[in-house]
């Protein structure tokens, strides 16, 4: 790992924090969509990342989401799975890459990151959702919100993405 | 024992992510209103001054709607001095009344009123929360009702020196006591988690009649004095059982735009309180 690589994942970290408790979670498209983008993070994590660094920097993200918004515990759970099991999902889409430094991205390998963002998002949102949801309302509602946030949160990380220089080709 | 710590060095990665997903599940299940620590919350002290900052910037942009509203307000209370002006002179001019309305010392009002500025409104999902720039160190405590000019908007959580949070009305754990204007039936408001503007009155007797627009109004409770505005009836909603009646309220505080409140200070709370307590 190059210091330049770990200065550019704190700097994303705190623009994704930032952007998320100023801008994001004041929107609720319909009253329902709440574009939830801070997983970005995890899902911009370089190839051969280990396990561990993977799960308590997704731990850190979403505890540090939670008290900003004073929900103790419900962003740090759902981003602690979503972290836990984010390995496994990216082998899922990718072969095994001998370019352990290589950070997913929309520009080398479309299909493959579109899957991936969408398999991510979904999981996270519907852990968030129903850790949210647990005692109160209706089932219909928390689905509603799911779907609607979800796709709303899968566009912004794909236009996103696409929109960032792709620095994975000189990579 | 040497396989034990085989298997715990393999796995260590998973087990640091079960117990950071068990840490995170005791706070979920922990979160109890009343007892939740101020270091967890937008309470504390770094992002609280974090959110005033923000606020400050955004502020600019709400100068005029609150300006109009602070006019509208300015006039309504002109009006009201006026009349109370011309009341007392009435009274006044009869002497036969004056003594019996004024007696000789001015019995000191129960409620009084400390001014804050909101700085941060969460209301993205079921669990909102509003914080306001004043705490502890201004008087503020928790359990203290909050008002806007429009009517109520919750009650103190959690205060620290500098800020508290308030849980409003548009938060599933928010009760109150309530009734309508014309009717002495209480009932109880609270929010179904569809949208900002509406919260219901539940636990109507089935009897009570209603029509849409009658002014929702607080009853006795210890946070809130008497007949303050706290919606306007929409219709009848959907009641959970069929003893009751639950109507819709359209919600008299905006909370889209609120910015300046008023945290209610009841001298007598503590004193009302231990009494009832002391009943065993």
């Amino acid at each position: 790992m190059k210091a330049i690589t770990i200065f550019r994942e704190i700097l994303l970290f705190v623009m994704l924090v930032l952007l998320q408790v100023l801008l994001l979670n004041r929107i609720a498209v319909f009253g329902l969509a709440v574009p939830i983008l801070y997983i970005y993070f995890l899902i911009k994590l370089p190839y051969g990342r280990n396990r561990f660094y993977v799960i308590v920097s997704g731990f850190l993200l979403g505890i540090v989401i939670d008290i900003f918004l004073n929900t103790p515990g419900m962003n740090a759970a759902a981003t602690t799975i979503v972290a836990a099991l984010r390995n496994m999902m990216l082998s899922l889409f990718y072969p095994k890459n001998e370019y352990e430094d290589l950070v997913p991205g929309i520009h080398t390998s479309t299909a493959a990151f579109v899957k991936f963002t969408v398999m991510m998002v979904l999981l996270h949102q519907t852990l968030l959702f129903f850790i949210e949801a647990f005692t109160l309302f209706n089932f219909t509602s928390t689905l509603l919100r799911i779907g609607s946030s979800s796709v709303l949160t899968i566009v912004l990380i794909l236009a996103m993405d696409s929109l960032s220089i792709s620095r994975e080709k000189s990579g | 024992m040497k396989n034990l710590l085989a298997f715990i060095i393999r796995n260590s990665s998973w087990l640091v992510a079960v117990g950071l997903i068990v840490i995170s599940f005791y706070l979920v299940f922990s979160y109890n209103s009343y007892q939740r620590s101020v270091y967890l919350t937008s309470a504390n002290k770094v992002v609280g001054r974090f959110y005033e900052v923000s606020s400050k910037a955004t502020a600019f942009i709400h100068l005029n709607k609150s300006n109009r509203l602070l006019l509208e307000r300015n006039a309504q209370l002109e009006a009201e001095l006026n009349l109370l002006r011309t009341y007392l002179s009435d009274t006044q001019r009869d002497t036969l009344t004056t003594k019996a309305f004024l007696s000789d010392s001015i019995p000191a009002s129960r409620f009084s009123f400390i001014p804050a500025e909101v700085i941060n409104v969460s209301f993205s999902g079921p669990n909102n929360f509003i914080t306001v720039n004043k705490g502890s160190a201004h008087g503020v405590k928790p359990d203290m009702g909050v008002v806007s000019q429009n009517g109520v908007v919750g009650v103190v959580l959690k205060a620290s020196p500098t800020f508290s949070v308030i849980i409003p009305i548009i938060n599933p754990k928010f009760r109150l006591s309530a009734k309508l204007k014309n009717s002495n039936n209480t009932g109880s408001i609270s929010w179904d988690g569809k949208d900002l503007i509406t919260a219901q009155i539940g636990e109507l007797p089935k009897h009570e009649v209603f029509q849409s627009g009658d002014t929702v109004l607080t009853s006795f409770s210890r946070i809130f004095p008497k007949d303050i505005v706290i919606g306007y009836v929409t219709g009848q909603a959907l009641s959970k059982d069929d003893n009751f009646k639950t109507l819709d309220v359209r919600i008299a505080t905006d909370f889209y735009s609120v910015r300046d409140i008023l945290i209610i200070k009841d001298r007598h709370y503590d004193e009302q309180k231990q009494l009832e307590n002391s009943i065993p």
